[in-house]
């Protein structure tokens, strides 16, 4: 079994302490990218629920850059302790309650003093109190509490504050103070010192009159900015000069002297001055102060990350990023920093200069298309082959997504528009369609009209003619069916024809001008033209398919099924009549059956007998998506569960959640092979995928090579690929190739990226240091004496060195 | 995975047109349509003939009425008219060196011109009824072949105005012919009598003919092809082709033009690169006004010219850059090709104007040496040679005005700045861009008078054209709900929307008579399609 396709954009990411490694939250495990190649070098595998929050525990000495230890929380409400450069789980802390958001404000002050001396490490956490009874109005559900993390407990009752829900917890750079926001105001405590820990921890509030969105503290100084829902940045200075004064005299210097005028500053908040920038047109969901404290980067659904000049309000623009953000992360080299997406991909920065340097482009997550039609598009479009995936996207674009590699693959931009992200939605990709080969692709996009005009339906045809999927326009179709919008598109299984069905009243069968003119002449004026046209009772097309050998084509016109002759487009027969429309239609593989779907009122699934021209059986059941085998007599249908049947399931506890099934079938009986119970059905797929790929080293236990996996994509885009044969869900060793790639260390950065890399040896030794757990050096004597002989350090320090090499290195231990 | 870059900008593009199936320009219609056509007036009456002197300059004679009138193939300006004929003038042809010039008259007299005095050396009287062709020979000086109403064709000594031989044979007028291009003894002459016959000198049998092939109706023209061993003859409404050396069989037959064709003439594709590429085709001009051309090798009309008036003669001339039409009603088409060589030429003379007294050797070249400006900039200029592989240089999206008016969100600036540029099918675009914003009926709400005249007067235009009328018709629509106020203030307004009803007027006219055709058609349609 696998499974992929998690979004990389729920929580924050982290670097590691030399940038070099970026951890992402992915479902419920972590994932760690290199950031040189923006490949997946491993990933932590552990928590049984969403990863809400990685904290890396930063290194106190320059020598420390390697340690790759990582705190993690949960929503399983446990927080575990890593050592992510093996990967290996090295502590768990239970909490029993969900976890939202986790600080570690401690770890981070030892970073700054450089202490070698072990002292307890708390954890402040945000934790959504499951215990309390429901039901009550003013339930306050988040809390904010310290946890011991040395001692693996929670700090005894202490409660910190409480929230409607849980909030994100927010530390300064410094590790002294760590805030929410609630509503319109902002809390911020100050972490007590160690010495102090007795004493209640301080506590101020900061009022604004909208509500506030995200927060964050300046790395140095006592600033703290917020953002709002309108778009405004907030930047209080000197926040709670008078409650925090007692243990940071030194930063107060100014005195409170000029109580009377605090411009900007609301009622009695303590701060002295708040001052407002606004430029964002919606609400500002990214807030991070660099890390030398000069500049504040902020973006919002705009999908442009701005730059302030802190002292001077200036402000630079990174633009076109496409998609609403989510993220910006520094990491500890200045040089570079990632921003999440909401169209779950993570761009790593060039700093100073803001350039991509790289992408990691997880599974492009739903979103809410305008009701068009009645009837479910064609949500996916599986290559069988390859096994990609191919899913529409909100900048009109489809991306194809490799499920064994659980990477993309390529984007192909179906209409030549800029995307604004905060747009509402006009144009929308209806439909994608595949050829059984994966080299044909059509799409059909609708453009929604404004108060009755300029309405536009569009139909087009892509080719590619390599493995990668780089599909290059065929041809273009401008209302195939006047401007009657597209209810499906199929490939023939053999040809290079097609057939497009729509809700104005008819069908067209589309064939490639190379299929006609067979010679290589008249390649370069190839296209897709139409074959011919055929209407039943004028009645709306809902639904089309080919049977396995293309010699049939099933169109189902509202509740009938007609049956056709492809070639010479003659009507062959009619199928009876079923209550409701059919927004589905397909052939079940081989065999001689055709499974119609109708949704609605009065749901159905049928199997035709094409030898009898008759229903086989049928049941009232609302599908939501089928997948046939091409080679099996098999077929799998998603089924949505009724809410009354899920709600007097008396075991709840395994339908917990699950709103769905899969029912695989085989034609001739209707009793199902097998079922699973699934998650978030709605919105879902499924679909075969051929499994014995050469690339992919699957060894099924029981020898056989399974022909054909299931594949499961769930309403949120995750999916799993499993093999629908077995009894149980077997699970394939999953050997997908974890692309471990060695860390290679070719980017400098500090006095290096300047200067070079410096000649002693001591620097090489922590950068073999580093490549020990990945790769074994092979040869490092020749590393040594590399260069010209007048370069080489003394003989004395060469032999040492020289010496160690031929020895065999011991793991480096870390305490 | 693929470096993803920021997403990229779009300009606003219009729609797609649809291509032809068929290319609009193959190489062969591009050559033929390179003869840039025009007009030469004031010749009267019908061009019976067309010849091109064989010699360059090629100057070409056109036989028109009673008088035969010489033309630089260069510059299409008569040089020189010869009128001493006492009826119409049928045919005319030059000798091979190209001093002499045999023109045959309806009178039945034929004269030997000087080309340069224009005097009549000889006059050749024998014909009784009008003679209706002359020709001589491809390499021969001294003798001339005839034909004309009396059925007869006719070998003459020119030198001593005597008929050698007198061909009779054909049943009907004879009123075409043609000489061999590889023996001066064998022609080819064409009748009323459908036939084609094919006489050789030598043959002592005194009637001398060699083959005969029937036409079918009437030739009207006849003309061996390069080869010597193909003849093309054409009658009725169709070119035949024949093989001589085959014993006289059809090889083809070209039924293309809806009228008699009057005339042919052998053409050639001229490529640049050499003589070896030389393809002949042959032309034929027909009374339907059309010329086309003949690909006889792979027997397919490659392509076809539409004249307004029929078309009598055609001639081509030997180096390929020039072909003459001639019209019934006296008007010669005449087209010139500018072939690489005159270019040249061209190019030379002017050189040749502007550096007057220079040297003609190239400036000598002065070593660059650091101390140069120029020396910085060496090799900057380079043409890449052809072998070297070039890395091209991404290019940047262009963006015009309204592009980046909308990237500002000015959608009305940019919907006006897109009305003054003209182009349609732009408007059209950014309108399209507009709906999809959910922006353009605010546009239109917000412009001012002035703006909205221009918007009125570009849908008085557009909106009856079919590529933009699903939009423009419906936002005509709401233009002039939207605005009725203002448009009934000002007089301006008012004259456009008057305009703007003309034009919708017009276009139901148009709609309603299509459907009447319609309805016309459609029954006959379905009884066909019922067949």
């Amino acid at each position: 079994m696998i499974s992929g396709g998690k979004s990389y954009v729920a929580a924050a990411p982290a670097f590691s302490n030399d940038a070099k490694r970026l951890l992402l939250c992915a479902g419920s495990s972590v994932a760690v990218f290199s950031t040189s190649t923006g490949l997946q070098i491993s990933s932590l595998e552990g928590h049984t629920a969403a990863v809400t929050s990685v904290v890396v525990v930063p290194a106190s000495s320059p020598a420390g850059k390697v340690l790759c230890f990582c705190w993690t929380a949960s929503l399983d409400g446990t927080i575990r302790y890593w050592d992510f450069s093996v990967p290996e789980l090295m502590k768990t802390i239970e909490i029993k309650m969900p976890i939202h958001s986790m600080v570690i404000p401690s770890i981070l002050d030892q970073a700054a003093k450089g202490e070698e001396k072990k002292s307890n490490v708390f954890a402040y956490i945000s934790v959504e109190d499951t215990n309390m009874e429901e039901g009550r109005a003013k339930y306050l559900r988040g809390q904010i509490r310290k946890c011991n993390l040395t001692e693996s407990r929670l700090d005894g009752g202490n409660i910190l504050g409480k929230t409607q829900s849980p909030e994100f917890i927010t530390i300064s750079p410094s590790g002294k103070f760590f805030g929410i926001r609630n509503k319109r105001k902002l809390h911020i405590w100050k972490v007590p010192a160690k010495d102090s820990e007795r004493f209640g921890i301080k506590k101020i509030s900061l009022h604004h009159t909208k509500k506030l969105t995200i927060l964050a503290f300046h790395p140095t100084e006592r600033i703290v900015a917020a953002g709002d829902l309108t778009g405004r940045i907030l930047i209080w200075r000197d926040f709670g000069s008078q409650t925090f004064a007692t243990s940071e005299k030194s930063a107060s210097g100014r005195l409170i002297d000029n109580e009377g005028k605090k411009p900007g500053v609301r009622g009695d908040d303590e701060a002295d001055v708040c001052s407002t920038w606004h430029w964002h047109s919606t609400e500002v969901n990214v807030l991070s102060f660099s890390s030398d404290g000069a500049y504040l980067y902020s973006g919002g659904r705009e999908g442009v990350l701005v730059v302030w000049q802190l002292d001077t309000g200036k402000k630079k623009f990174l633009p076109r990023i496409g998609s609403p953000l989510l993220y910006f992360t520094d990491s500890p080299d200045p040089s570079i920093s990632s921003i999440s997406c909401a169209d779950n991909r993570v761009h790593i920065l060039k700093m100073p200069s803001m350039e991509i340097l790289k992408s990691i482009s997880g599974i492009k997550l739903p979103f809410s298309f305008p009701e068009i039609n009645e009837g479910p598009c064609s949500k996916f479009a599986f290559d069988q082959s390859a096994g990609l995936v191919a899913l529409r996207t909100e900048n009109y674009c489809i991306q194809f997504f490799n499920l064994f590699d659980d990477r993309e693959m390529s984007e192909v931009q179906v209409c030549e528009r800029n995307h604004q992200p905060g747009d509402e939605v006009t144009v929308v990709v209806t439909a994608v369609a595949l050829s059984l080969d994966g080299s044909v692709m059509c799409t059909a996009e609708v453009k929604l009209p404004e108060d009755g005009i300029g309405a536009l339906v569009c139909l087009k045809f892509w080719e590619s003619e390599s493995l990668n999927k780089n599909f290059s326009l065929s041809t273009v179709i401008y209302e195939p069916h006047r401007d009657a919008g597209i209810s499906t598109v199929v490939f023939h299984p053999r040809r290079r024809m097609a057939v497009s069905s729509s809700y104005g009243r008819d069908f067209k069968l589309w064939i490639s001008n190379d299929e006609i003119l067979q010679n290589r002449e008249a390649l370069q004026n190839s296209g897709w033209m139409c074959h011919s046209v055929g209407s039943y009772k004028k009645k709306p097309m809902t639904a089309a398919a080919f049977s396995a050998d293309g010699s049939v084509l099933a169109v189902a016109a509202e509740t009938v099924i007609t049956l056709w002759d492809p070639e010479n487009n003659v009507l062959v027969a009619v199928l009876g009549e079923i209550e409701t429309p059919i927004t589905s239609l397909s052939f079940a593989g081989k065999s001689d059956c055709l499974i119609s779907v109708s949704q609605g009122s009065k749901p159905q699934l049928s199997v035709w007998s094409m030898s009898k021209l008759s229903v086989s059986w049928s049941y009232k059941l609302q599908v939501e998506d089928i997948a046939c085998a091409v080679d099996l007599s098999m077929f799998a249908v998603l089924v949505l569960l009724p809410k009354s049947s899920s709600v007097m399931e008396s075991n709840g506890r395994t339908f917990q959640e699950r709103d769905g099934l899969i029912l695989l079938f085989n034609t001739t009986d209707p009793v199902p092979v097998a079922t699973w119970s699934v998650r978030k059905a709605k919105g879902g797929g499924l679909g075969f995928i051929r499994g014995n790929r050469p690339s992919l080293e699957q060894n099924v236990s029981d020898g056989e090579p399974s022909d054909s996996l299931l594949v499961y994509i769930n309403g949120d885009h995750e999916y799993v690929v499993f093999d629908p044969h077995g009894e149980k869900v077997r699970v394939l060793s999953l050997t997908r190739r974890k692309e471990l790639v060695a860390l290679e260390d070719t980017e400098h950065f500090g006095y290096s990226s300047i200067y070079g890399e410096l000649p002693e040896f001591e620097l090489k030794k922590t950068n073999q240091n580093l490549l020990a757990p990945s790769v074994p050096s092979g040869r490092p004597w020749e590393t040594i004496f590399s260069g010209s002989s007048h370069n080489l350090p003394p003989l004395t320090k060469l032999c040492s060195a020289f010496l160690e090499s031929l020895l065999e290195r011991r793991t480096p231990t870390v305490e | 995975m693929a470096d993803h870059q920021l997403s990229k900008t779009f300009p606003v593009k219009p729609k797609l047109k649809p291509k032809p199936r068929t290319q609009k320009q193959t190489p062969e219609s591009k050559y033929w349509s390179s003869f840039k056509t025009q007009q030469i007036p004031n010749v009267i009456s019908s061009i019976t003939s067309l010849a091109f002197s064989p010699n360059p300059p090629f100057p070409f004679a056109a036989a028109h009425s009673a008088s035969l009138t010489l033309f630089s193939s260069q510059t299409f300006s008569p040089t020189a008219t010869i009128s001493s004929f006492s009826d119409v003038v049928s045919s005319a042809s030059f000798r091979c060196d190209g001093l002499l010039l045999a023109a045959a008259d309806l009178s039945g007299l034929v004269q030997v011109f000087d080309v340069k005095t224009r005097t009549p050396l000889r006059k050749l009287r024998s014909h009784t009824r009008p003679a209706r062709f002359v020709k001589y020979p491809i390499a021969d000086k001294l003798h001339l072949i005839s034909g004309g109403d009396d059925a007869l064709v006719k070998y003459w000594d020119v030198a001593g105005e005597t008929v050698i031989s007198e061909m009779p044979g054909h049943k009907d007028y004879v009123r075409c012919g043609d000489c061999s291009p590889v023996s001066s003894e064998m022609f080819a002459t064409g009748s009323y009598d459908h036939t084609v016959k094919l006489w050789d000198v030598r043959v002592t049998d005194l009637r001398r003919l060699a083959i005969e092939v029937n036409h079918g109706s009437p030739v009207e023209d006849v003309i061996f092809l390069p080869s010597g061993g193909l003849i093309a003859t054409a009658g009725g409404n169709s070119v035949k082709i024949w093989d001589l050396i085959g014993g006289g069989k059809m090889m083809c037959s070209m039924e293309s033009h809806n009228k008699t064709v009057t005339s042919l003439c052998v053409g050639m594709m001229a490529k640049d690169t050499g003589e070896a590429s030389r393809q002949y085709r042959i032309l034929s001009a027909g009374l339907d006004g059309y010329m086309k051309v003949f690909d006889y090798s792979k027997m397919k009309v490659t392509h076809s010219m539409r004249f307004p008036a029929p078309l009598m003669s055609v001639a081509f001339s030997p180096d390929c850059a020039t072909r003459v039409i001639g019209t019934s009603n006296g008007i010669i088409y005449a087209g010139r090709r500018k072939s690489k060589e005159s270019k040249e030429e061209e190019r030379r003379e002017l050189g040749g104007f502007s550096s007057l007294g220079a040297t003609e050797d190239e400036p000598r070249r002065r070593a660059l040496k650091p101390s140069y400006f120029r020396y910085f900039q060496r090799g900057q200029g380079e043409k890449p040679s052809e072998r070297d592989y070039l890395v091209t240089r991404t290019k940047g999206v262009k963006l015009a005005e309204h592009d980046k008016l909308l990237k500002k969100f000015r959608h009305k600036q940019a919907l006006v700045s897109v009305l003054r540029c003209k182009n349609p099918a732009n408007v059209v675009a950014v309108m399209e861009e507009l709906v999809s914003r959910k922006k353009l009926l605010k546009c239109v709400e917000n412009l001012d008078l002035e703006e909205l005249g221009a918007l009125l007067a570009f849908l008085h235009k557009y909106s009856t054209v079919p590529a933009y009328s699903a939009l423009l018709i419906g936002l005509t629509k709401k233009v002039v709900e939207m605005r009725a106020e203002d448009i009934g203030a000002s007089d301006e307004l008012k004259s456009h929307v008057r305009n703007l009803k003309r034009s919708v007027e017009e276009e139901i006219r148009i709609q309603q008579s299509l459907q009447e055709i319609q309805g016309i058609i459609s029954p006959l349609l379905r009884l066909a399609g019922r067949r």
